[in-house]
């Protein structure tokens, strides 16, 4: 007869089916969670910088304190990067008179010629961001360091670093999570630039106690970070 | 036509003793099937192509103004301060109430044995989902960023962020989701058995392929009929309690907010009963011409529509009460603002929507009393048609009216729809008529296997109960 | 908040470091961002912070950190500077502080160490950053020949005044004209003294729209001599206004209204009592406990009468009883007052009205002994020989009669604002060498020969005077823009200094007034300050001579007369392409984007014209058309119209034919005659069958009578008034208004640890001046909509001033006003029904708004019973993407998110300036000041009516104000718990002439014991 009746094998087929569709679903749903994550596609950015500035060496063998360079952490948002000037402390050129300053560092490197050029020109280096949030979110770094946030907190080993990379998700969840449990990631003002400070004793009690010393109790409100 | 011509009756009159037929004319179950058949398969009228052009042509328009919407902003409509809501959200309201009669008559009178339902419960539910999904676009394409509309949803989210619950428009959206889904089920459920007979009827191998596909294999054993009207009988229970949750809950982002005119605890069951009233309207107005064209008056009897004109009268005069009581209230409450909110409907600047309304929606049903008008078509059709306006202006006078007067004075406007507007709610009655002549023209639009099963059995007195 | 930097003189001086900073901080030409600003700050303010949110995170675009090469001391990025600096109206000095924010000026607020302004500011200085980066400013020299316009530079002009000059020095410039807009600029006055050497034939006139000239006059009829009256209101128990807006449009308003607020607090000592006898409704008439419309040409009648009044009192006679006319018993009552206060009352009369009356008034106030006491008289350092208008004209004769070679015009706009009987346009085209140093091309550079870009206030240094004489200095704050040169570089250059610096000049200028010991530290002190300390002008005791006898003039007859003012929002033009002054509700006929014909109801009535009607307004044979507003409370018999309107080379904005821009209203100086600058009588007015809608804020239609009742029902209980006399005995009669049973929350409600945020706004001071919602626009980067969005009652002010007409008078109302802003209630509706939580409360009680996460729903709007939300409806921060109007994007606030379209937007208290405080206290372990922190709004208030700050600390000013028995919540039957109350305003009104108490009152009285328990307050 000609009408259209599901032949008896689609029976056996359809159970297969049906798990086919019950994985697959599951499938794209874990891919898309895990692609549309921060940690997906913002950890682990490491962009090319003007010139190859190893915060190993400055700030890890050299030992320098993070805020020689970053120097306005402490009492403004942003933690400011460094002036051409600062550079040139160490790595000024040969000046008009092709006199080199006696203490000058790697005064003839090509590696820092964007430097001197910067100079010379009145033009501005060009640094790529690293840690960049949506504009919308108003982060204040005198905030954290003040309070005995670490930089290794958001940054991670920067000191071991040969080029900056990010390594946290810097997503509003995980900081969330920090404003609501901050014990972990709190020590004592003084070492926040110190990154490899290992608490003595249980980290968390540390935090425990420099909250209780600071009077920190981190806010969720919405326009702690928003407005 | 295919049904044998015998003496006419008048299936508007009760004999005492006698069960008035259902079915009018000679018809046998072979007459049934294929006076309902016929028009999946007869020829296509140039007429239905005429209707169908236009329609799809509207409802392009719509989806046209809709990407004109979301490039621009929603500054196109006429909403403004304080009148943030104005249009989208009256159509809204207005189609989801009109999608309340499908599954009241399918679930409830199903329910309650009302063999009449049989008639046109199908016609009914379709037209219930398409009104669902004509309500469904303006929801969606209101807010200001749809773009971000998924943030309505709780999904879980790198910002930790959930909707926030309180609200009752969160509420609304698992409402009519819910509602929407469980008709879509309910109304192909039902259709199976009837799309296995075009299937068996069908000659083109499309047609064949395509209904065999949706009539899942079925074979009309009685173990099959038994599933069928087990699975039938629990969805009828499911769906009978979202007719009353749906509209409630629309109701909710009313009554919920402190807007004097919208904070009213009668609105629920208000809101129910209209819906109610404009759904079996609606229906009314597209099975008139529809029984009269496709020619099944004898499946679609006058005493089916009469039936519906006195649920009619039943809801419109709730309505009714409903407009007294709230004036009550309202002065009763000794509320200033709320007081106002009233008295300004009535007599302020939108006066002439709420008389509109109330002549549309109170007086007019009230002509069903007499009989000569409930039982002629034409007349129906006509007081249908403006019960339909009335509902739509009983929005638009919740929304606008309440809206453009509250608290301060300093604030009030006067809201002017734009052309934007208009055109989008003409643009969603053709999104609505193109999917229903869809529907008429391959779809069974009269449950075949539900109406034999109220008619008297080949060769002996009907005795079913 | 007052944080201030010393910017150090080797930084301002042209150092290498210096420039190159500013030239890369500062775009020079429009078209590139600045690189100072790191890339995300400067994608904040095009207006692409929302736009990112759904990428948010996302990693796709590179974005560049621009440091500099030498940062200068102490210059932090991204932490928000304060320099002191001035702007000049009408040759008086308003001292501002102005945030810079990375070296940008984005915030004007009022210089708290000026004695005139004390912190507050005018709503023309708030706009100044506006106009500062206003894209349509001219951009560079410009010479036009032959009608074709060459863009020329400096260089070349330069060599073109040579040879001009040069021939001017042969005849000693009697060829040579200067036509000046007024300064009080020390240094403007040097070079005078060496052009005048230098061309000893050479005229220089001064010109202004705004003259005081019948004031000079009036003085010198009076005394001899020309002085400058300056009023102490904190002194005066009783101030009579005649047709004078005193505390607004005078030049010493904000002083004025901050005294005069000073002594309206009824728990604080005896409160002042104010008249005014006005034409059209001012500001000063709308806070004056009794207000006597008069036609302006009637003052001089009204005074005449008083004047008699007050005679026979001090004569001892018994005045004869008062008519029942309502104007007699207000005469009567306010000669009693002013007989029974000698010496601690004033009367002041309006610079529009003549000099005999002026006289008369200085006469008036002597013999009661005002003066010296609340009236002090100093030297009047703008005194000019010639009365602005008589200036022009001799200028235009001068040019028609061809003895004008060249003709230099510093700033101001005389083609189009010249009256419409001198006829200075086609004057100018006859004058072979013009010159025109002016911020924007407007109508006078159009028909000059060249055009230069002149420095906007904030490029440049400068000194001038404020009204008190108090000496203000100006440094500039950003490099110029446009390439432009300040006044007194282009007056040095026609000197023959080829390459002025201002700073020299300017610190010659003022050395003198500086302590010559220490000349380089005082004036390094001077900069830091803006203002000198005690440099006021000293005062001077003339005597009142003689003067001819009033005779009691006849009120005259019914005819109609034109009263022309200067516009609160555009002043006299200059201020047409601000869109945010633009958009500024008038504060009585709530009118944006136009100027109409304001008449009275009764006046309407007989004429048979109706709100919108457009008329036409003929005078002596020149007419020009506008639509009617019917202002209740305007005087009868008098149409007042706004000057500064009908700009036809503004801008984008105001209106620029060439560019086929209509022109924002009409332009009504073509009816002004030399005559009648400021009224004229013998007015007549045809109707047109015309309608025009006008913009207005309130009121978006007529209201039917349903509603009109309606309104006058509530209003009593939105706007809570009364009577000093009802105040003493029952002072918390405010909290007696409105009853309703016992109040419970649905939710469970909040409770709060640490601050709790607080609002006060006391309407006993508050004269809706509209400086708070201007600075609101200024500071939260608030949208400009135009006009057909006003017309859809779009406009997004966060904070807007209501206007309700109280009493059954329709030709002599009240007005209640109430600056209507976010509340931020504990148990906010809004926060109930948004469905994605983007408004949400803070554990310090502020209702936070977070845009990014906003979808636009517009529920929190509807359930918001104030309707102080507002929707954007389209993306209104399209201008700041446009390529070349990008330089308007600097004037934004990075601290404050730009909103993208489709998202709801309102005040929160200024959030952003509470956290910088609370960032700043607790990295340094303190707590928080009471007025440490101040938001936008209050920082502008001349009235002190907004208190702000920490509820849980009694001790605070908000604190006290919210215990105060006048402090009442708005709708707080609602339940809703607002954070921001209201102090009733109290009115104090002569006892013959007081209404019977008002309802609140009876209600006091008849739930006193009953209801407390009760209302909602006891709750």
């Amino acid at each position: 007869m000609d009408r259209f009746l599901f032949p008896k094998w689609a029976n056996s087929i359809i159970s297969v089916l049906g798990a086919l569709g019950g994985v697959g679903a599951l499938y794209v749903l874990g891919m898309v969670a895990f692609g549309a994550s921060p940690e997906t596609t913002d950890v682990g950015y490491q962009p090319e910088q003007p010139l190859p500035f190893s915060h190993a060496l400055h700030a890890g063998k050299l030992k320098l304190d993070c805020r020689y360079c970053h120097n306005t952490v402490e009492v403004a948002g942003h933690a400011a990067i460094p002036p051409t000037a600062t550079c040139l402390n160490c790595h000024s050129g040969a000046d008009a008179n092709g006199v080199v300053n006696t203490v000058s560092v790697h005064s003839t490197s090509t590696k820092l010629a964007p430097i001197r050029e910067s100079q010379a020109t009145g033009k501005s280096m060009q640094w790529r961001r690293v840690h960049d949030l949506p504009d919308y979110v108003y982060f204040n770094h005198s905030a954290h360091v003040r309070r005995g946030v670490s930089c290794v907190a958001c940054h991670g080993r920067v000191d071991k670093m040969e080029t900056v990379t990010q390594v946290k998700p810097l997503s509003m969840g995980w900081c969330l999570e920090c404003h609501r449990h901050p014990e972990p990631n709190l020590r004592p003002p003084e070492f926040v630039t110190k990154l490899d400070w290992v608490a003595d004793g249980d980290p968390h009690e540390v935090g425990e106690k420099v909250r209780k010393e600071l009077n920190l109790n981190p806010s969720t409100n919405c326009s702690t970070c928003h407005r | 036509m295919a049904s044998v011509t015998a003496e006419p009756i008048d299936t508007t009159i009760e004999v005492p003793g006698k069960r008035t037929p259902l079915v009018t004319g000679a018809h046998d179950y072979g007459t049934v099937t294929d006076a309902v058949c016929r028009l999946a398969e007869c020829k296509t009228p140039t007429a239905w192509y005429v209707a169908l052009g236009i329609s799809a042509s509207l409802m392009g328009m719509l989806f046209g103004l809709i990407g004109y919407l979301i490039i621009t902003g929603v500054g196109v409509w006429g909403n403004r301060s304080p009148v943030f809501w104005g249009w989208p959200i009256v159509n809204f309201v207005f189609w989801v109430g009109i999608g309340h009669a499908g599954t009241l008559i399918s679930a409830i009178l199903f329910l309650f044995r009302q063999d009449w339902r049989t008639g046109i419960n199908r016609a009914a539910e379709a037209m219930t989902i398409f009104a669902v999904i004509c309500a469904g676009v303006f929801p969606g394409i209101h807010i200001g960023r749809v773009w971000l509309a998924y943030w309505l949803f709780p999904i879980p989210n790198q910002m930790a962020m959930w909707p926030n619950f309180r609200s009752p428009l969160l509420w609304d959206v698992f409402a009519v989701s819910t509602y929407a889904t469980v008709s879509l089920l309910f109304w192909y459920m039902g259709m199976i058995p009837d799309l296995a007979t075009l299937r068996d009827r069908a000659t083109g191998k499309i047609q064949q392929f395509a209904y065999g596909l949706f009539s899942l294999g079925w074979n009309g054993s009685s173990r099959h009929w038994h599933r069928y009207e087990r699975a039938y009988l629990l969805l009828a229970a499911l769906a009978a309690p979202l007719v009353l949750s749906v509209h409630t809950i629309v109701s909710f982002d009313f009554a919920v907010s402190q807007l004097p005119g919208w904070h009213t605890t009668i609105f629920p069951p208000y809101f129910v009963a209209g819906a109610v009233f404009s759904g079996f309207a609606m229906v009314l107005t597209l099975m008139i011409p529809a029984r009269k064209i496709c020619g099944i008056e004898d499946l679609l009897t006058d005493r089916h529509l009469e039936n519906m004109t006195k649920v009619i009268i039943a809801t419109g005069t709730m309505v009714g009460y409903a407009y007294a009581m709230e004036f009550f209230i309202a002065w009763y409450g000794g509320n200033r603002y709320e007081t106002f909110a009233f008295i300004n409907r009535a007599f302020g600047p939108y006066a002439w929507a709420y008389w509109i309304m109330v002549s549309c929606n109170v007086i007019s049903p009230q002509l069903f009393w007499i009989k000569k008008i409930r039982t002629t078509p034409w007349m129906i059709f006509v007081v249908c048609v403006f019960v339909n306006i009335g509902m739509w202006f009983e929005r638009f006078v919740i929304t606008v009216t309440s809206l453009s007067r509250d608290f301060l004075p300093s604030s009030w406007g006067y809201f002017r729809p734009t052309i934007i507007d208009v055109l989008m709610l003409i643009g969603s009655f053709g999104l609505f008529m193109t999917l229903f002549l869809l529907f008429c023209k391959f779809l069974p639009m009269v449950a075949m296997a539900e109406v034999k099963s109220v008619m008297p059995r080949p060769g002996g007195q009907s005795d079913h109960h | 908040m007052d944080k201030k930097y010393w910017r150090s003189l080797n930084e301002l001086h042209s150092t290498p470091g210096f420039e190159e900073i500013l030239h890369r901080e500062f775009p020079v030409a429009a078209s590139e961002y600045p690189e100072g600003v790191s890339r995300r700050r400067w994608m904040q303010l095009m207006g692409a912070s929302v736009a990112l949110a759904g990428v948010s995170g996302c990693r796709w675009e590179d974005e560049k950190i621009s440091p500099s090469v030498s940062r200068p001391e102490g210059r932090i990025p991204g932490v928000p500077q304060k320099y002191a600096t001035f702007m000049e109206l009408g040759g008086l000095a308003e001292s501002l502080l102005v945030t810079c924010y990375d070296g940008r000026p984005i915030k004007v607020e009022g210089n708290p160490d000026s004695p005139q302004n004390q912190g507050s500011s005018t709503v023309f200085a708030q706009s100044e950053t506006l106009s500062l980066y206003d894209p349509d400013r001219a951009v560079g020299v410009v010479e036009r020949k032959e009608g074709t316009r060459y863009a020329r530079d400096w260089q070349a002009f330069l060599d073109y005044a040579d040879t001009v000059l040069g021939q001017a020095r042969q005849d000693g410039g009697a060829k040579l004209r200067v036509l000046a807009d007024v300064s009080s600029s020390a240094t403007r006055r040097n070079l005078q003294e060496k052009f005048a050497a230098l061309y000893p034939q050479a005229r220089w006139y001064d010109y202004t729209a705004n003259s005081r000239d019948n004031i000079y006059a009036g003085s010198k009829l009076a005394f001899g001599e020309v002085v400058r009256p300056h009023f102490d209101l904190s002194k005066a128990n009783i101030v009579v206004c005649l047709d004078e807006d005193l505390l607004s449009e005078h030049s010493a308003g904000m002083l004025h209204t901050r005294e005069w607020a000073a002594r309206r607090d009824p728990a604080a000592g005896e409160m002042n009592r104010m008249y005014a006898v006005e034409s059209r409704f001012t500001t000063t008439g709308l806070a004056a406990d009794h207000r006597l419309p008069s036609r302006s040409v009637d003052i001089g009648f009204y005074l005449a009468r008083l004047e008699a009044q007050v005679q026979a009192r001090l004569a001892g006679k018994t005045p004869e009883p008062a008519g029942d006319e309502y104007a007699d018993k207000v005469l009567a009552a306010m000669a009693e007052d002013l007989v029974a206060n000698q010496g601690a009352a004033l009367i002041a009369i309006g610079a529009n009205q003549p000099a005999e009356l002026q006289a008369r008034v200085h006469k008036l106030n002597e013999q009661l002994g005002n003066v010296g006491k609340t009236i002090r008289y100093s030297k009047e350092p703008l005194a000019t020989d010639l009365a602005a208008a008589e200036a022009l004209r001799k200028l235009t004769d001068e040019i028609q009669a061809g003895s004008v070679e060249t003709l230099v015009i510093l700033g101001g706009n005389p083609a189009y604002n010249a009256p419409g009987d001198i006829d200075l346009v086609s004057a100018l085209s006859k004058v072979p060498h013009s010159i025109h140093l002016g911020e924007y091309e407007d109508e006078t550079s159009l028909l000059c020969k060249w055009h230069l870009p002149k420095t906007h206030p904030f490029e440049q240094w400068g000194d001038a005077r404020s009204y008190d004489g108090t000496l203000c200095v100006a440094q500039p704050l950003i490099e110029p823009l446009h390439d432009g040169k300040s006044e007194v570089e282009l007056l040095a250059i026609l000197c023959g200094d080829k390459h002025p610096v201002a700073l020299d000049l300017v610190k010659e200028a003022v050395k003198g007034s500086l302590d010559s010991m220490t000349v380089n530290a005082s004036w390094r002190r001077l900069v830091h300050d803006g203002v000198l300390k005690g440099s006021a002008l000293e005062a001077v005791s003339p005597k009142v001579k003689s003067l001819p006898a009033a005779k009691l003039t006849e009120a005259a007859g019914e005819e109609l007369e034109l009263v022309f003012y200067i516009s609160p929002q555009v002043y006299d033009g200059r201020f047409a392409n601000s869109g945010w002054l633009q958009e500024t509700p008038d504060n009585l006929t709530k009118i944006t984007w136009d100027n109409a014909a304001i008449i009275a109801p009764a006046t309407a009535k007989k004429l048979g014209v109706e709100f919108g009607s457009v008329v036409k307004l003929i005078l002596d044979g020149k007419s020009i058309e506008l639509p009617v507003y019917v202002l209740p409370g305007q005087a009868p018999n008098s149409i007042s119209v706004a000057l500064g309107y009908g700009r036809t080379a503004a801008g984008l904005v105001g209106g620029d034919v060439a560019r086929d821009v209509k022109p924002v209203g009409e332009n009504i100086a073509a009816l002004q005659s030399k005559a009648a600058m400021n009224f004229a009588a013998g007015l007549k007015l045809e109707k047109t069958g015309k309608e025009y809608e006008l913009a207005i804020t309130q009121d978006h239609h007529s209201i039917d009578a349903v509603g009109a009742g309606e309104i006058h029902g509530r209003v009593g209980q939105l706007v809570r008034e009364a009577n000093l006399s009802e105040y003493k005995s029952h002072p918390d009669f405010a909290k007696h208004v409105t009853h309703h049973p016992p109040l419970e929350s649905l939710w469970e409600e909040l409770s709060y640890e640490g601050q709790a945020w607080g609002m006060s706004i006391d309407l006993t001071k508050c004269i809706g001046c509209n400086a708070c919602s201007v600075a609101c626009q200024a500071e939260n980067n608030v949208p400009v909509v135009g006009r057909e969005q006003v017309l859809k009652s779009r406009e997004m002010h966060w904070l807007r001033v209501d206007r309700y007409f109280t009493g059954d008078d329709v030709d002599n109302p009240g007005v209640s006003i109430q600056p209507m802003l976010c509340q931020q209630c504990e148990l906010a509706p809004c926060e109930q029904v948004c469905p994605v939580a983007a408004t949400v409360h803070t554990d310090e009680g502020l209702n936070d708004m977070v845009y990014n996460r906003c979808v636009g729903t517009r529920y929190c709007a509807n359930n918001c019973p104030y309707k102080v939300r507002r929707f954007n409806y389209f993306n209104f921060n399209k201008v700041y993407e446009d390529p070349n109007r990008k330089l308007q994007a600097l004037v934004l606030n990075p601290e404050v998110t730009v909103r993208h379209r489709g998202v709801m937007e309102k005040c929160t208290y200024c959030v952003q300036r509470i956290k910088a405080v609370q960032i700043d206290a607790k990295n340094d372990q303190r707590p928080i000041k009471d007025g440490e922190i101040v938001t936008a709004c209050q920082q502008a208030c001349s009235a002190k009516a907004i208190e702000f700050g920490d509820l849980k600390n009694e001790k605070s000013l908000v604190a006290q104000a919210h215990a105060s028995p006048r402090s009442y919540a708005v709708l707080s039957e609602l339940n809703i718990k607002p954070r921001t109350a209201y102090l009733a305003r109290i009115l104090n009104p002569h006892p013959s002439l007081a209404k019977p108490d008002s309802e609140g009152h009876g209600h006091g009285e008849a739930h006193a014991e009953a209801d407390h328990p009760k209302t909602a307050e006891k709750h």
